[in-house]
């Protein structure tokens, strides 16, 4: 590695270096064999790096998202916070509503000149107020603990700003929590459950796919020999390359042949996208198209994510 | 509520995969560990960051919490790669024939032997470049370092693997000789 430019031929690779460089790069390739098998090497090194395959299985995957879906569902503790919050409030009314009508009643006491049975007669009524409006107040410390055991359960409609006085929600638990328990009757889980079904999951790769396709197929062109930016769709593709590793596995191992050719097809198509370059000669994309073209496979991944999801349906 | 769930699930799909591979690749292999990361990867942005963070931003949020929960195992067990893990991988359904199964296999084990022997930094920034496509800003964005090294990191970690790659052939080629 003696020439100065080998590090400019790593940027080179990651498109990341100027218009300017790009061309003294490319120049000085042209003629330095060293800086030639370095290329070759380092796309070499990133073709092996690219195609290390997970071993993750669709199952857990699934689970996974599940877990996380739920665990959000079961997240708050505001539940006994809540409603620990509500008997306190509660009761401390009541206890001001005792005290006051005390001083009320001791007020007209003493202004009243009644005999001595008038004077007699208030002394229960404020004991047992008193003991009516502590009752709640027991009553209230067992509710948390109900609420507690239960934080899954809907809670009483409890209103915005008292959420607010019982605690401040930290940045982003306001919103896992707010919606939470009234939101989640449990035939909503459902409805949850669905993207992760592996059909499903199929459905909606060969839909993301098809789109994929589509608009790798509808972009203009610049003329030929030149170069055209394709980021976002190898971005895309890169992306989808691993699910469908993935599920193919999974067509292949529950026996699904229609699915497995399919995603056999498409598996190479998006691994050339994803390996484009960025700014990829045109004809290097047109290539790709015709094999898109020659295949039909846009066509295909509609019927069959139309099939799956009507599968799915039923 | 539906649709942010369905977002996130969408995010999930698009991103828990290669989460998984990145992971793996970082951690030499430990598919079952690198799953479980990524997952409480997963769980904390849906519970903390999640509707918090600007468009975009989840995906280098993933990559940060994950490599830093990553080098978190890291120092907990060194250079201990727990029995479970490759019971785990052992029990691994497979669905291709066994002689393609052997291939991949051996392909696998050479490229995570081969990241193995780099600098963690220098191997992040380059899986985060090779699988992810991240540009060096992203990475750096990731690794809250400059580009300038992000570029000196990947450029260094190719260097030291093409050295490293060619010993081994040349080994190899000895060696069948």
């Amino acid at each position: 590695m003696n020439c100065i430019f080998t590090e400019k031929v790593s940027s080179l690779i990651d498109g990341e270096l100027s218009q300017t460089e790009t061309r003294e790069v490319e120049r000085h390739l042209m003629s330095c064999v060293e800086c030639q098998e370095m290329r070759a090497d380092f796309l070499s090194l990133r073709t092996r790096i690219t195609n290390f395959e997970t071993s993750l299985q669709p199952t857990v995957q699934n689970r996974a998202l599940k877990k996380i879906l739920a665990t959000q569902r079961r997240a708050p503790a505001l539940g006994f916070q809540w409603s620990f919050g509500k008997a306190v409030a509660f009761a401390s009314l009541l206890i001001i509503a005792a005290i006051s009508g005390f001083v009320v009643y001791q007020g007209s006491k003493s202004t009243q000149t009644g005999s001595s049975v008038a004077v007699n007669t208030p002394t229960p009524v404020p004991s047992s107020t008193v003991q009516q409006h502590q009752r709640p107040q027991a009553d209230a410390s067992p509710a948390p603990k109900k609420e507690n055991e239960e934080t899954t359960q809907p809670r009483q409609t409890p209103s915005a700003p008292k959420r607010k006085i019982v605690r401040e929600p930290r940045p982003g638990e306001q919103f896992a929590a707010i919606p939470e328990p009234p939101a989640r009757p449990a035939d909503a889980r459902p409805a949850d459950a669905r993207p992760a079904d592996a059909e499903t999951m199929t459905a909606m790769h060969f839909e993301k796919s098809e789109t994929l396709l589509r608009s790798f197929r509808n972009f203009r062109l610049n003329e030929a020999g030149s170069a055209t930016e394709v980021s976002y769709e190898r971005t895309r593709a890169q992306q989808l390359v691993y699910q469908n590793m993935m599920l193919r596995r999974e067509a292949d191992a529950r026996g699904d042949v229609q699915v497995a050719s399919l995603l056999e097809t498409l598996e190479p198509i998006l691994l050339d996208i994803s390996n484009l370059p960025d700014k990829p000669d045109t004809d290097a994309v047109r290539v790709i198209r015709e094999r898109v073209e020659r295949k039909n496979i846009v066509a295909l991944l509609k019927v069959n994510s139309i099939a799956l999801a009507r599968a799915n349906d039923d | 509520m539906a649709s942010e769930d369905e977002e996130f699930t969408m995010l999930f799909q698009d991103f828990y995969p290669s989460l998984c591979r990145f992971l793996e690749c970082l951690l030499g292999g430990r598919a079952p560990l690198a799953q479980d990361l990524a997952q409480e990867s997963f769980l904390q942005l849906h519970r903390t960051a999640w509707g918090t963070l600007p468009d975009g931003e989840a995906r280098f949020w993933l990559y940060r919490v994950a490599r830093n929960m990553a080098i978190n195992e890291f120092r907990k067990s060194n250079t201990r790669y727990r029995l479970f893990d490759r019971v785990v991988e052992a029990m691994r359904p497979r669905a291709r024939n066994p002689e393609q199964e052997y291939e991949t296999q051996e392909r696998q084990t050479l490229v995570l032997e081969m990241l193995q022997t780099l600098p963690e930094d220098q191997r992040t920034a380059l899986l985060l470049r090779e699988q992810e496509q991240l540009s060096y800003r992203e990475i750096g964005q990731v690794l809250n370092i400059s580009e300038s090294k992000v570029k000196v990191d990947i450029f260094r970690a190719r260097a030291a693997l093409r050295e490293r790659w060619s010993k081994r052939v040349k080994t190899v080629g000895a060696s069948a000789s």
